[in-house]
């Protein structure tokens, strides 16, 4: 028997804990937030925003509409050589209801890192999250997590990982499965209920995933980069699903990806990150119609500027921040 | 990896173990050691069948057994629990890693004398020699498998509104399981050997005692059998493990 893969995960973001026995990564794994985190310090002053030209300060005219508030949020972490690092430094950010929502940048530009935050995986070192104006403390059911590791249950089958969410809220048995089976319909796996994750391939998961989320009902769903191990098609045609699926309920989605054209196919608005320190580039907002289909939208002359422009502004970032 | 069970991998798992019995029927036909001291394969094999249908045999297998199952189903409960807990919490972990340090080198057969005296001559000394031998590679596997299941999995049930104390039941103890499990397969060949060594030191009955017993008045025939008895036992329960193991890791990729 081969020693199975060590705790870390394939491209973690580091989860704040700096004890390193397994005791403690195991109990680190199951309170991710510190009882610190309310993060309510400093927030009567007035603080000037240091990357003023990019931040997009949050908005309080329209709060009816406003789900998710991200508030002035800086994550540090601290490396192996006891180095601080800053993952994500003064983020402030609005999401409204229904919108879908990508963030886009660079790998380790934090983007994970914001998300996780949202969910309530990982506290902010400074600043706070806001779900409905209440303060995030930890994870909940009002926002659903889909990984690009799919993180199905290896135990269980398509069925029972799909039903696992609403038997944890308390729906009885048959309902739950009724709903369940429904949903892997509706992800186009009918006829895999009783496949085990291991018997799928990397599309499949990731349709089980989606749908073992959605089966409790988020209000938001957090997708970190949940296309980025599939290949280019099986990519493709999720890609169109998900907008399908999203286009029924048109639930909040906040959406990670390093794909400039995913992020422009799928989104209301891009929000745009630079990477060391995480800010927050450009928030661009997408006005192309929906329902988006992609053969048309490929050819749209609108849609192929949006994608020119922001690889374009992405090189020139890089450019400027190269040291040569 | 073992071996499955009826496989072509079955025919070569036998060949070597034709070959010991070859090489068993060699040194006694060509006369390297007298039969009487070293009874031939065949005469061991045919004493063992005539053996197990008597009631006195069967009665030292079923004692050996039920001290097997006993010392190592208190070592999984116990090498389970005391596992998870550690990994889940750093103030059970503070209080067993000096413990399991201190206990886990030790050989644990060195307690059996206070354990007699303790316990008496009946299954109690012997069943809790079993449980301390086999505990140790349970908890070990049990926390290092607790200790590294996937933050994705527990981030996706906690998302799903469960409770950390649920975590660690629906979501830690299965994603722990080929490591549990593993630790279980070491566990359980530990048993058959301290349970045999047990019985041989001190004991009125048990498999281990017939050999003692025969050896100590020169019927070699009869200290054979129990030694041919107890690996015949180990390869089923070995098995019987493998089949409670691809079950319950069915799922799994590894399995």
């Amino acid at each position: 028997m081969k020693a199975r893969q060590n705790g870390r995960g394939s491209n973690d973001a580091p989860h704040g804990c700096a004890n390193d026995s397994l005791s403690g990564r195991l109990l680190a794994k199951l309170m991710p937030l510190n009882p610190r985190a309310s993060g309510t310090e400093g927030g009567m002053t007035v603080v000037s925003a240091r990357s003023s030209e990019w931040v997009r300060p949050v908005t309080q005219q329209d709060p009816a509409s406003a789900i998710i508030e991200i508030d002035r949020v800086s994550q540090v972490f601290q490396t192996s050589a006891r180095k601080d690092h800053v993952a994500l430094s003064d983020i402030s950010l609005t999401i409204e209801e229904g919108a879908f929502v990508s963030i886009l940048g660079p790998s380790g530009c934090g983007k994970s890192t914001l998300l996780y935050i949202v969910g309530g995986f990982v506290s902010p070192t400074s600043g706070a999250a806001r779900m409905k104006g209440q303060a995030i403390t930890g994870p909940g059911p009002d926002r659903g997590p889909v990984f690009q590791e799919f993180a199905l249950f290896p135990w269980k089958t398509v069925l029972g990982n799909v039903m696992y969410g609403p038997r944890q809220q308390g729906v009885r048995a048959a309902e739950a499965e009724a709903q369940s089976r429904a949903l892997i319909e509706m992800v186009g796996l009918k006829g895999y209920e009783n496949f085990y994750p291991k018997e799928l391939s990397g599309g499949m998961k990731q349709r089980v995933a989606l749908a073992r989320t959605l089966a409790y009902h988020p209000e938001v769903l957090l997708m970190d980069e949940p296309f980025g191990a599939l290949d280019a098609h099986t990519r493709t045609r999720l890609q169109n699903d998900l907008l399908n699926i999203w286009e029924r309920d048109r639930k909040t989605v906040l959406f990670v990806t390093h794909s400039v054209d995913e992020a422009v196919f799928l989104s209301d608005k891009v929000v745009m990150m630079s990477k060391s320190p995480g800010r927050i580039r450009q928030v661009i907002d997408i006005d192309l119609p929906r329902p988006r289909r992609r053969n048309e939208l490929l050819l749209d002359p609108r849609y192929q500027k949006y994608v020119v422009d922001i690889e374009r502004m992405f090189d020139e970032s890089d450019q400027a921040g190269a040291p040569a | 990896m073992m071996s499955r069970f009826f496989s072509p991998n079955l025919v070569l798992g036998i060949a070597p173990i034709l070959l010991v019995i070859a090489l068993w029927q060699g040194l006694v036909s060509f006369g390297f050691a007298p039969a009487v001291l070293l009874p031939p394969p065949g005469f061991v094999f045919g004493r063992l069948l005539q053996q197990l249908v008597t009631s006195t045999f069967q009665h030292e297998i079923a004692a050996t057994l039920i001290r097997l199952f006993a010392g190592f189903a208190i070592a999984v409960v116990l090498g389970v629990s005391i596992g998870i807990a550690a990994a889940a919490s750093p103030a059970i972990n503070a209080v067993v890693r000096p413990i399991v340090r201190v206990l886990a080198p030790l050989p644990k057969v060195a307690l059996y004398p206070a354990l007699l005296l303790l316990l008496g001559f009946g299954h109690g000394s012997k069943i809790t020699l079993v449980a301390a031998d086999a505990l140790f590679p349970i908890l070990l596997s049990t926390y290092y498998g607790a200790s590294t299941v996937e933050q994705k999995l527990i981030w996706s049930a906690m998302a799903a509104g469960s409770s950390r104390y649920e975590i660690l039941f629906k979501v830690v103890l299965p994603a722990a399981m080929p490591s549990i499990l593993t630790g279980c397969r070491i566990g359980l060949v530990i048993s058959c050997i301290v349970v045999f060594l047990a019985e041989m030191i001190t004991s009125t009955d048990g498999l281990g005692h017939a050999l003692v017993t025969a050896a100590r008045t020169f019927q070699a025939v009869d200290m054979f059998v129990p030694l041919i008895t107890i690996s015949l036992l180990g390869l089923v329960l070995n098995g019987l493990l493998g089949v409670v193991r691809s079950y319950l890791l069915r799922g799994f990729p590894e399995a």
